[in-house]
C-alpha cells in the first residue's frame, strides 16, 4: 500500500550527511563506505526502522556481528516506541542451529526484520525454507567481507538471480579491503551486484561541514615519556622481530618478502600479514618456519603488553611466556626459538625484573643453597608514566570544574576514560582508587599528597610472588619427564568475599561502565589462589612487603564490580560526581557518550575513530560542551599505530575515489540467467552426439550442511549444478548414488589424520558406498605441492620414526585400497571436477543419503552437531576414540559437564580405561601438593 | 597368486622398462632389482604401481590405458605415481581423476624425483605395517596433551595454555571458571576468553 510506503517515521539523524545518506539508499542501492566512526550503525537501524514501521514485509540483515545485533535491536525497539508505529515488529535473530527447521518457517511467513547467520540463511534458501523471491530486501554489514567465493557472495547470488526487484543495500566503515588487488571496487560491486558506490571518508565536504562547522571540540593532546626501562624493551623487542623476519628470509628463499621490514612490524597485524604471505606454501615450510611466525605473534603481544600491563603483571606474563618456550625434553637447540638466544631477548627479561624488583632470586641460587636468604631484595615497583599524567588530569578538571561550576548545557559533568580493554579498565580502576592510599606512618606529615600507585603495585607484587611459587611446581609438573601419577585434585574454588564497603578515602566513586563485570571475585591478593611457602628468598621479599596496617584495612574488592549489589547502591551514583571508565569498543562506544554525557572524556589510549565519535556527538548536541584529553607514550609503538592508522584509511578513500572514477559502467550486470546457463554448458558437452537425456534432470549434488563454510558449494552452484544442503552423516558430498566424497583441505587432513578422525570417516565411507573419494584440496593461490622446503633426504630416514603427511597418506591407501584419492589444486578446478565425475551418471538421492550411516535407535538430527570446536576438543583428550567421542556428545551436555563429572561417571560411559584418562586429565593439579592459604 | 611367489619379502622389483628413470635414485633405504613384470614397480604381495609423468601423458594419452590394461585386474591396490611436471595440469588431472575411478587405480601426485622414490619406499617399508598412527591420536605426556587441547579454540596459544592452567590449577578449575576470572591472566584478551568459555559451554549436539 502505498500509504504504508510514507507512513510517518521519526529519525534520529541529527547530522546533514547523514540525512544525505539516508535519502540515498531509500531511492536507490547502493553500497556506502564510510570512515569508522562517522556513525554507521545509526544510520543502518534508522533505514531498518523506515521499512519496519511501513509493516509488511520481509527484510535480510546480512553479515551483523553479535554486537551489532543488540545494537540494532535495541535501537529498532526504541525507534518503534518514538514513532508510535504499530507495525513495526523489530528485529529477529536467527543465530544459532539450535533453532529447528519448524521454528524458522513459521519466523519467515511472518515476515519482519531476520539478522541470519549467513551459513543458515545460505541453507534455507537452497533447501527452499525461505523463497528469495518472498524476500522485500536484503542489508549487508561488512561488505568488505563479501569476496567471490563467501558465503555472502553465493546468497546474494541465489537473491538475485530468483528476486530481481528487491532492494539491496551494502554497508562498509572498512576501506583498506577495498583497496587491494586489481581493480578491487569493481570485483567487490560485482559481488554485491550493485552499481554504485557512495564513499564517505572524513574529508568528505558535507562530512566536513556537519563535524567542523559548528563549535568544535577542545582537545588537549598530551605526549607522555616512556620511562627508559620501557624503550628498552621495546627496542629489545623490535631488535628481536627484526631478527626472527631476517630469519625468516633466510630459510624461506624464493618467497616474496620485499616488504618484511621492521617498519611493517609496526603495524597492528604484522604477524597476520606474514602467515597470510606464507600461506600459499605454509604446508611446505619447515617446522622452524612456523615456530618463528609463531614467535611474532608472540612478540607483536609483548609489544602490547608492555603498554597495557603494569610492572609486575608484564613480568608475569615474560615468566609465562619463558616457561611455555621451553623445549620439549630431549630436543635440540634448533627446535628453540631463536629470538630466544638474542642478547635482545636476555634484556627483554632482565629489564622487565628490574622494573619489578632488584636483585638475584634465580632458581640455581636456590638449589645451590637453599637456606641462604639473598639479602639485596628491593621492590622496585615502576610505575606508568600516564598513571601520573591521568591523576593531573582529574586534579586539573577537579579545578576546572571548581572555577566554572556547572555551565549552561546538558552534559552532566561525568568524567569519561575510555582506554583499550577491559584489563586495562580494571587496572585504572583500581589505580584510581588506592592513588591516595598511604602505606602508613607519613601521611599526617604533609596534607598535600602526590598521588601514587605504590598501593597497588605492592599489592600486585605480594600475588604475583604467591603465583611465582606455584609456577615454578607447575612448570616442572608440566615438564619434567617424570609422569608421576598425581591425583592429588585440590579444586580450591575461590572464595567470593562480599566486602561492598565503599573505600574510606574515596573521592569519586568508581564505577565500571563495562557491560560483563559480575561474577566471583578474587582474595584481596589479587591472585586466584593462594599456596604453601617454599623459597626462603621470595618469603624475605613478602616480609619487606608485608601489609602495613592501612593496607590491610582496605579489604574492599577493587576492579571488578558486583553487580549483585547493584540495587542497593545504583540510585547513590551522581552522574555529576562519577568516573566511567570503559574500553573501546567500536561503534557502542557512541551509546557510551549518549547515555553518560561526559563533561570531559579522557582518551588513555589513542584511537582514531573514537575521536569522531566524539565530533559526531559534539556536532549533534550543539547544547553540550566536551573536553577531550588525548594521552599516548611519544616514540612508542602506540603512536606509530595510531598515525598509520589514519594514514592507511586517507590512502584507501583517495584510492577508491580515484578507481571509482575509472569505473566502468556495467549495465545490467545481472544477466546470469541460470537456465540458459545452463543449457549453454550441457551444449557444449554434447558435441559428437551424446545423450539428450542430460536435459531431463539437472545435475544434482547432496552437499554436508557443514560443507557451506567452504567455498566449494557457492562454486558448485557456479557450475549450474543444484545443490542440496543436507545432514550427512557419511561423507560430505554424495555426487552419484555411488560416488561419496570426503573433502579435505591440507590444513584438516594433517589435523584429522592426527586424530585419527579420516580414518574413522574412511571407514564408513567404505561400509556405505561403492567409491569412495577423499578429495585432498589445495587453496587457489597456494602452491599444489605437499614437498616440503627443506631437504627430503634428510627426514627420510627417519621416515617411519616421527610419520609425515606423505607417510600416512600412504598408510591410508594401504589400508583403504579401494578409496581413491583426488587431487585437486584449488575449489575451481573441484567444482570441474566433479561435473566431470558425475557425467552421464544417475543422480543421488538425497533422502538416502541422509539415512546413510545413522544409527538405527538415534534420531537423523540429534547427533548431528555444528560444533567442530568442541568435537575437536573431545578429540584432544587423552585415550580418545570415535566411539567414546560419539557416546559423550551424546551423553554429556558440554565440555564443562563433562570436567565436573565424578570419576565412575565418566567411567560408566566410556568404560574404566579411558574414563579413568579423562577423569585424571581434567582432574589433574598442576600445582603438585595441596596448597594452604595464606596472605590475608 | 604367481607373482607373490617371486616377489622378495624385502625389495622393491622394478620393470626394466623403468631403467634409467631419475625416481629410482631416491630408492635409498629399500633395495630393489629389476625384473620382469607388468608393472612399473610392485611394491607389495598385492600392491604395485605405474609411473607416469603428466609431460609425457600429455603428448601419449593412451600411453597409461594400456598400461593399465596389462595390469588385468591384478593387485589389489594399482597406485598411479603422478609426477606434476607442467604447469598447467588441470585438465590432465581432471581426466585422471575420472580414469581412477573407471579403471581401479589410486593416484597419488608428487612433485618431483625425490618426493617419487620416497614414496615407492614408503609404501615397500609400510607393506605389513598396521595403520595404528592413523587409526587412533598417539599418546603423549600430559603437558603436551593440556596445550593440545586448550589450544583448540582458534588464537588460543601455547603461553595462554600455560598462563590457564597455572591460574586455575587444573583443567576442571579452568573450564569452571567465569570469564572475569580469566580475563585477568596476562595475554588473555576479550576475544580469547569469549572463545574459551564459548568452548566449554556450548552444547556438544543440536537439542530440538
Amino acid at each position: 500500500m502505498p500509504s504504508d510506503e510514507r507512513a510517518p517515521v521519526k529519525l534520529s539523524l541529527p547530522l546533514e550527511f547523514q540525512q544525505d545518506i539516508f535519502k540515498e539508499l531509500r531511492e536507490e542501492d547502493e553500497l556506502i563506505i564510510i570512515a569508522r566512526g562517522l556513525g554507521l550503525l545509526r544510520i543502518v537501524t534508522n533505514l531498518l526502522h523506515s521499512y519496519d514501521a511501513a509493516g509488511n514485509n520481509l527484510i535480510l540483515l546480512v553479515g551483523a556481528d553479535e554486537r551489532e545485533n543488540v545494537w540494532i535491536g535495541e535501537a529498532l525497539a526504541e525507534h518503534a516506541a518514538v514513532s508510535m508505529s504499530p507495525k513495526a515488529r523489530g528485529l529477529s535473530l536467527v543465530n544459532t542451529d539450535l533453532m529447528s527447521v519448524g521454528t524458522r518457517e513459521k519466523m519467515y511467513v511472518q515476515g519482519g526484520i531476520f539478522s541470519i547467520t549467513s551459513r543458515i540463511l545460505i541453507v534455507d534458501f537452497l533447501s527452499g525454507l525461505l523463497n528469495p523471491e518472498t524476500v522485500t530486501g536484503v542489508v549487508v554489514l561488512h561488505a568488505e567481507k563479501v569476496v567471490a567465493t563467501s558465503l555472502e557472495a553465493f546468497i546474494l547470488r541465489i537473491y538475485r538471480q530468483k528476486n530481481k526487484s528487491g532492494f539491496l543495500k551494502a554497508f562498509s566503515d572498512s576501506p583498506e579491503p577495498f583497496t587491494t588487488g586489481f581493480a578491487p571496487l569493481t570485483n567487490m560491486m560485482k559481488n554485491l551486484f550493485l552499481q554504485k558506490p557512495a564513499l564517505y571518508p572524513r574529508f568528505h565536504v558535507t562530512v566536513a561541514k556537519s563535524l567542523e562547522g559548528r563549535k568544535k571540540a577542545e582537545v588537549i593532546e598530551l605526549e607522555v615519556p616512556m620511562t627508559e626501562a620501557m624503550r628498552d624493551i621495546q627496542n629489545a623487542v623490535l631488535e628481536c622481530v627484526e631478527a626472527s623476519i631476517s630469519e625468516l628470509r633466510k630459510s624461506n628463499t624464493g618467497i616474496e618478502m620485499e616488504d618484511w621490514t621492521l617498519d611493517s612490524a609496526l603495524h597492528r597485524n604484522f604477524d597476520t600479514t606474514i602467515r597470510r604471505q606464507l600461506d600459499p606454501v605454509w604446508h611446505r615450510t619447515s617446522f622452524k618456519t612456523r615456530q618463528i611466525v609463531r614467535d611474532l605473534s608472540l612478540l607483536r603481544t609483548i609489544l602490547h603488553a608492555l603498554l597495557a600491563y603494569d610492572a609486575v603483571n608484564f613480568n608475569k606474563y615474560l615468566d609465562t611466556v619463558l616457561a611455555a618456550s621451553q623445549p620439549p625434553p630431549g630436543s635440540t637447540k634448533q627446535n628453540q626459538s631463536p629470538w630466544l638466544f638474542l642478547d635482545a631477548a636476555d634484556t627483554i627479561f632482565t629489564t622487565a625484573k628490574r622494573r619489578v624488583y632488584e636483585g638475584k632470586i634465580s632458581n640455581t641460587d636456590l638449589i645451590n643453597n637453599p637456606n641462604v636468604v639473598p639479602d639485596s631484595l628491593r621492590p622496585v615497583l615502576e610505575e606508568f608514566p600516564k598513571w601520573t599524567q591521568l591523576a593531573e588530569i582529574l586534579q586539573e578538571i577537579e579545578r576546572d570544574s571548581y572555577l566554572n561550576p556547572a555551565p549552561q548545557d546538558s552534559s552532566n559533568g561525568s568524567i569519561l576514560i575510555m582506554c583499550g580493554d577491559q584489563g586495562t579498565c580494571s587496572q585504572l580502576r583500581e589505580y584510581l582508587q588506592t592513588m591516595y592510599v598511604r602505606l602508613g606512618g607519613e601521611e599526617d606529615e604533609d596534607d598535600f599528597q602526590e598521588p601514587s600507585a605504590s598501593f597497588m603495585m605492592r599489592r600486585r607484587l605480594r600475588s604475583y610472588l604467591a603465583w611465582k611459587r606455584d609456577f615454578s611446581k607447575v612448570s616442572s609438573v608440566l615438564f619434567s619427564e617424570n609422569e608421576k601419577a598425581i591425583n592429588s585434585s585440590t579444586d580450591q574454588r575461590i572464595q567470593n568475599r562480599k566486602a561492598n564497603k565503599p573505600p574510606p578515602n574515596k573521592r569519586r566513586r568508581v564505577r565500571g561502565g563495562g557491560t560483563a563485570v559480575s561474577g566471583p571475585s578474587r582474595t584481596d591478593t589479587g591472585a586466584v589462589r593462594t599456596a604453601g611457602d617454599r623459597d626462603a628468598h621470595i618469603a624475605s621479599l613478602m616480609a619487606e612487603l608485608k601489609p602495613t596496617e592501612i593496607e590491610s584495612m582496605q579489604k574492599t574488592e577493587i576492579g571488578l564490580d558486583p553487580l549483585e549489589n547493584m540495587e542497593d547502591y545504583y540510585e547513590l551514583f551522581d552522574m555529576n560526581d562519577l568516573v566511567i571508565i570503559h574500553p573501546y569498543e567500536g561503534d557502542m562506544d557512541e551509546h557510551v557518550l549518549e547515555e553518560t554525557k561526559p563533561r570531559y572524556v579522557i582518551m588513555y589510549e589513542p584511537d582514531a575513530a573514537f575521536i569522531r565519535r566524539i565530533e559526531v556527538y559534539r556536532s549533534s548536541h550543539t547544547d553540550r560542551t566536551v573536553k577531550v584529553f588525548f594521552m599516548y607514550y611519544g616514540g612508542s609503538v602506540e603512536e606509530q599505530r595510531y598515525l598509520s592508522t589514519v594514514r592507511r584509511e586517507k590512502d584507501a578513500f583517495t584510492r577508491l575515489i580515484r578507481e571509482r572514477g575509472n569505473m566502468a559502467l556495467t549495465i545490467n550486470p545481472t544477466n546470469t540467467d541460470p537456465q540458459e546457463s545452463f543449457l549453454r554448458t550441457i551444449n557444449t558437452r554434447i558435441a559428437g552426439g551424446g545423450r539428450l537425456a542430460a536435459t531431463a534432470q539437472p545435475p544434482r549434488v547432496v552437499v554436508d550442511v557443514r560443507e557451506f563454510r567452504s567455498s566449494l558449494p557457492s562454486l558448485l552452484h557456479g557450475q549450474s549444478i543444484i545443490v542440496v544442503p543436507c545432514m550427512l552423516t557419511v561423507g560430505d558430498y554424495i555426487l552419484t548414488p555411488q560416488i561419496c566424497i570426503e573433502r579435505k583441505s591440507v590444513r584438516d587432513l594433517i589435523g584429522s589424520f592426527a586424530n585419527g578422525r579420516l580414518y574413522n570417516q574412511v571407514e564408513a565411507m567404505m561400509e556405505h558406498y561403492k567409491s569412495p573419494m577423499l578429495l585432498i584440496e589445495f587453496d587457489q593461490n597456494k602452491s599444489f605441492t605437499l614437498e616440503p622446503f627443506s631437504d627430503l633426504s634428510v627426514s627420510s630416514g627417519a621416515a617411519s620414526v616421527v610419520p609425515d603427511l606423505q607417510s600416512k597418506i600412504v598408510m591410508l591407501t594401504l589400508a583403504f585400497p579401494r578409496l581413491k584419492i583426488i587431487w585437486s589444486s584449488s575449489p575451481y578446478q573441484t567444482a570441474e571436477i566433479f561435473s566431470e565425475l558425475k557425467k552421464n551418471a544417475d543422480e543421488p538421492d538425497p533422502l538416502k543419503a541422509v539415512q546413510l550411516g545413522l544409527d538405527p535407535d538415534m534420531q537423523g538430527d540429534e547427533i548431528r552437531s555444528f560444533n567442530q570446536v568442541t568435537q575437536d576438543m573431545l578429540r584432544a583428550l587423552p585415550g580418545m576414540n570415535e566411539k567414546a567421542v560419539m557416546t559423550l556428545i551424546l551423553e554429556v551436555e558440554n565440555l564443562q559437564e563433562l570436567a565436573n563429572l565424578e570419576e565412575r561417571e565418566i567411567c560408566g560411559l566410556i568404560g574404566t580405561d579411558i574414563g579413568r584418562r579423562v577423569y585424571r586429565f581434567f582432574n589433574r593439579s598442576v600445582w603438585e601438593d595441596v596448597a594452604v592459604p595464606m596472605l590475608g | 597368486q604367481a607373482l607373490s611367489s617371486r616377489s622378495g619379502p624385502s625389495s622393491i622389483l622394478v620393470s626394466p622398462r623403468q631403467k634409467g628413470n631419475p625416481i629410482l635414485n631416491g630408492v635409498k633405504t629399500v633395495v630393489w632389482e629389476f625384473s620382469d613384470i607388468p608393472a612399473d614397480y610392485v611394491l607389495g604381495a598385492t600392491t604395485c604401481a605405474l609411473f607416469l609423468s603428466l609431460k609425457y601423458h600429455r603428448l601419449h594419452p593412451e600411453y597409461i590405458y594400456n598400461r593399465i590394461r596389462d595390469l588385468r585386474g591384478q593387485y589389489n591396490l594399482r597406485i598411479l605415481l603422478t609426477m606434476v611436471d607442467i604447469e598447467n595440469h588441470e585438465e590432465s588431472l581432471r581426466e585422471l581423476s575420472k580414469t581412477s575411478l573407471a579403471n581401479n587405480v589410486t593416484i597419488m601426485l608428487c612433485w618431483s624425483a625425490q618426493e617419487a622414490g620416497r614414496y615407492l619406499e614408503l609404501y615397500k617399508t609400510f607393506e605389513h605395517a598396521a595403520p595404528t598412527s592413523i587409526r587412533a591420536q598417539q599418546s603423549t605426556s600430559y603437558s603436551d596433551k593440556l596445550v593440545e587441547f586448550i589450544t583448540v579454540p582458534r588464537s588460543i596459544n601455547k603461553t595462554d595454555a600455560l598462563g590457564l592452567v597455572s591460574n586455575f590449577g587444573s583443567v576442571r578449575t579452568a573450564i569452571n571458571a567465569g570469564p572475569e576470572e580469566i580475563g585477568l591472566i596476562a595475554g588473555w584478551g576479550e576475544k580469547k576468553v569469549q572463545r574459551w568459555c564459548n568452548a566449554v559451554r556450548e552444547p556438544f549436539r543440536l537439542k530440538q
